[in-house]
């Protein structure tokens, strides 16, 4: 079966056009995808049933009898973490929300290791964005901030900036300048206009630089800011200010430098500054799926993006104090369900060896490397391929993802739920 | 009337305990002091072992004696306005958070937060304070407004973030970004610190050691005396953040 208009369930451009042929509960062929989503929609190596670890052994238990030790014990935590929530929809992450309340967890997605500094400059100062799609149709000058979409967004200059042509870019390779600022060359720097190379952690001093030349003040300018010769900086900051309309995109290349949010609230304060002289906006290049869905669900609920702390029964906001890296590095926690991600994998080594001494349950499709520090894993639907549901693109556009066939898994939703219910008749 | 409270063993001791209601108000007024355990409400006998001596008749005449593993305890002195509160080791995050009047003293280390958004009052550490010692909270755009909060050891990173009124005082390093986006008061700092005062709009930012990384938006004005710890030092004075209005004094010695 061919079916036209597949939504990609892998980063954050959630590219709506792709084309998928179905054989069975299996997918065989995949055009208009990156690799990145071919390997995602092809890829063939799922958990068959629900695992416990048993005496040292992995042993398959039912859905119902993992669901239900689940839930005992998320029941018994006095501080839970309920981690994760990017790789699955948006009515899946709202269950999330609910049991968090319910249990007095703190719930946290992967914004924490990600974007969720670029949350906390968007509530300093605000967020001068647009979508994707004004990009496409508008932006002459597109600036890639601590991102490399060669590798990350393998589309997004495809789709929307470099080989893009827009309604009014007709021809985009020749009529967009592409600016990419890194500390070190990539891909993306190789096809950019100007490629300005910073000292690893230099970010904050080059934005706060060219700030002040966008505000007249060049005088004060020195010869070399963390790398960044005097005479590029100018050259930059005048090609933005001249530009029609631009476009600044920034990744964990940024967030995650020294100074996180900082960097980012300084980012956003340039683009004000342009706002003075042209048309300029700012967008995070999200990477995982539906990681903005994640941040809307949260907000709608409980008023707080991520890392959200129920336990005084009242949601409570504060990274680096209620934020699961911290959570897990201070060894706070005494219980861990993961849902749709692998912290495992990218949490810091302290925080992987107190997930592995407290019972950690994670709801995933795959075998992956938090497997090896869980006590349960339950295995579901992957989003976008046998689930339905709703996300977000990185630019805030919600998109309905659809089931490509009906596979034997139960999904997100259902596991959930089932254990919210338990939850919740325990709870009174 | 001093209070005496020293912690009991748990059972999970690093869960985090929440004590806002351990103010020198409270034991004057209050008989059922609530805290919570990770998410479970407990009495402070559940916690603590307790101890009263003496009579007061108000709550400047209180004070509380924290003992044992308070390392985990958040938020001991918020919104606090009056009496003494003595922590014989170290604290958890928020310790005077809010606070407006009264004196903490901290023998050991602070956690993060140490003072946020401190209206007025005295904090004491006598170890290092953690991130965000004397800041502001999440998306707030003002910080600590008054008051005075002196650590004798290092801070961490972003000390006196956001600060609008009163005094910061860290006798030794500060980490990144000391006075950020400060607006108002002084800062002081005896040892070095890294990138100090980005997109500072006012206030006086004193750095006695070495300011590492400095940004490259601060104007040179001119050179002045100050007194830090009994001497007199030649200081280097900046006018900025020029990346934003650019009002601010950053002063570092010569």
């Amino acid at each position: 079966m061919r079916i036209e208009d597949v939504v990609c369930s892998f980063c954050g451009c959630l590219c709506d056009d792709l084309v998928v042929e179905v054989e069975g509960t299996r997918v065989i062929n995949v055009e208009n995808g990156c690799t990145l989503a071919n390997e995602k929609f092809m890829g063939d190596h799922r958990l068959e049933a629900p695992i416990r670890r048993s005496g040292g052994k992995w042993e398959k238990v039912s859905y119902e009898e993992a669901i239900a030790e689940t839930a005992g014990i998320l029941l018994d935590a006095d501080r839970p973490l309920l981690y994760g929530w990017s790789g699955t929809y948006g009515e899946a992450q709202t269950i999330g929300v609910h049991l968090a309340e319910v249990l007095g967890a703190v719930i946290d997605n992967t914004s924490t290791v990600c974007h969720g500094p670029s949350i906390m400059a968007i509530q300093e100062v605000g967020h001068p964005g647009c979508t994707l799609g004004q990009v496409k149709n508008r932006a002459d000058v597109v600036v890639y901030w601590g991102a490399n979409p060669v590798d990350a967004h393998p589309r997004h200059m495809s789709r929307y900036t470099t080989y893009c042509d827009g309604f009014f870019v007709k021809n985009a390779f020749r009529e967009r300048k592409v600016v990419v600022v890194d500390v070190r060359e990539t891909e993306s720097s190789q096809v950019a206009d100007e490629f300005v190379k910073v000292n690893p952690g230099g970010d904050y001093a080059v934005l706060s630089a060219l700030r002040a030349i966008v505000r007249g003040k060049r005088d004060i300018i020195p010869p070399d800011v963390e790398g960044v010769s005097r005479e590029q900086l100018f050259r930059v900051a005048d090609m933005c200010i001249a530009a029609k309309f631009g476009a600044f995109f920034f990744g964990v290349g940024l967030t995650m430098a020294p100074g996180k949010n900082k960097n980012i609230r300084n980012a956003i304060e340039l683009t004000e500054e342009l706002n003075r002289h042209t048309k300029f906006t700012i967008s995070p290049m999200r990477g995982h799926w539906n990681v903005y869905g994640s941040n809307e669900v949260f907000t709608w609920i409980t008023g707080y993006p991520f890392a959200v702390d129920f336990a005084r029964g009242i949601a409570f906001y504060n990274p680096g104090e209620t934020t699961s890296v911290d959570i897990l590095r201070r060894g706070e926690c005494d219980a861990c369900l993961v849902v749709a991600s692998d912290p495992g994998a990218h949490f810091p080594r302290a925080c992987a060896e107190h997930l592995a001494r407290i019972p950690t349950v994670q709801i995933d499709p795959h075998v992956n490397v938090t497997t090896h520090l869980s006590r349960i894993q339950i295995p579901v639907a992957v989003a976008g391929i046998d689930a339905e549901g709703t996300a977000y693109r990185m630019d805030g556009v919600p998109i309905r993802t659809r089931k490509l066939f009906q596979g034997r898994y139960p999904d997100d939703l259902e596991v959930l739920e089932k254990i919210y219910a338990i939850v919740k008749e325990a709870k009174g | 009337m001093r209070v005496i409270l020293k912690t009991k063993p748990r059972a999970k001791p690093r869960i985090p305990i929440e004590a806002e209601e351990i103010i020198p108000q409270n034991f004057l007024r209050k008989n059922d002091i609530k805290i919570f355990e990770g998410n479970k409400e407990r009495s402070l006998d559940d916690l603590f072992f307790v101890t009263r001596e003496g009579p007061a008749v108000s709550p400047d005449q209180v004070e509380v004696i924290l003992t044992g593993d308070t390392g985990v305890i958040k938020r001991v002195g918020e919104y606090m306005n009056a009496g003494r509160i003595i922590i014989e080791g170290d604290i958890g995050m928020h310790c005077g958070n809010f606070m407006s009047a009264g004196e903490i003293l901290i023998r050991g280390n602070a956690d993060a937060w140490l003072g946020r958004e401190m209206r007025g009052g005295r904090i004491s550490c006598e170890g290092n304070a953690g991130h965000y010692c004397a800041a502001g909270y999440r998306g707030e755009k003002r910080g600590m407004r008054g008051g005075t909060v002196e650590v004798k050891g290092n801070a961490g990173d972003f000390c006196a973030e956001y600060l609008s009124g009163g005094e910061v005082i860290v006798h030794g390093n500060c980490g990144d970004m000391p006075g950020v986006e400060m607006r108002g008061g002084t800062l002081v700092i005896g040892g070095d610190c890294l990138r100090p005062c980005g997109n500072m709009t006012g206030g006086t930012c004193m750095v006695f050691g070495q300011a590492r990384q400095f940004l490259p938006t601060f104007r040179r004005n001119g050179s002045q005396e100050a007194e830090y710890a009994g001497k007199r030092y030649r200081m280097n004075v900046f006018r900025g953040d020029v990346a934003n209005r650019g009002k601010g004094t950053l002063m570092v010695r010569g």
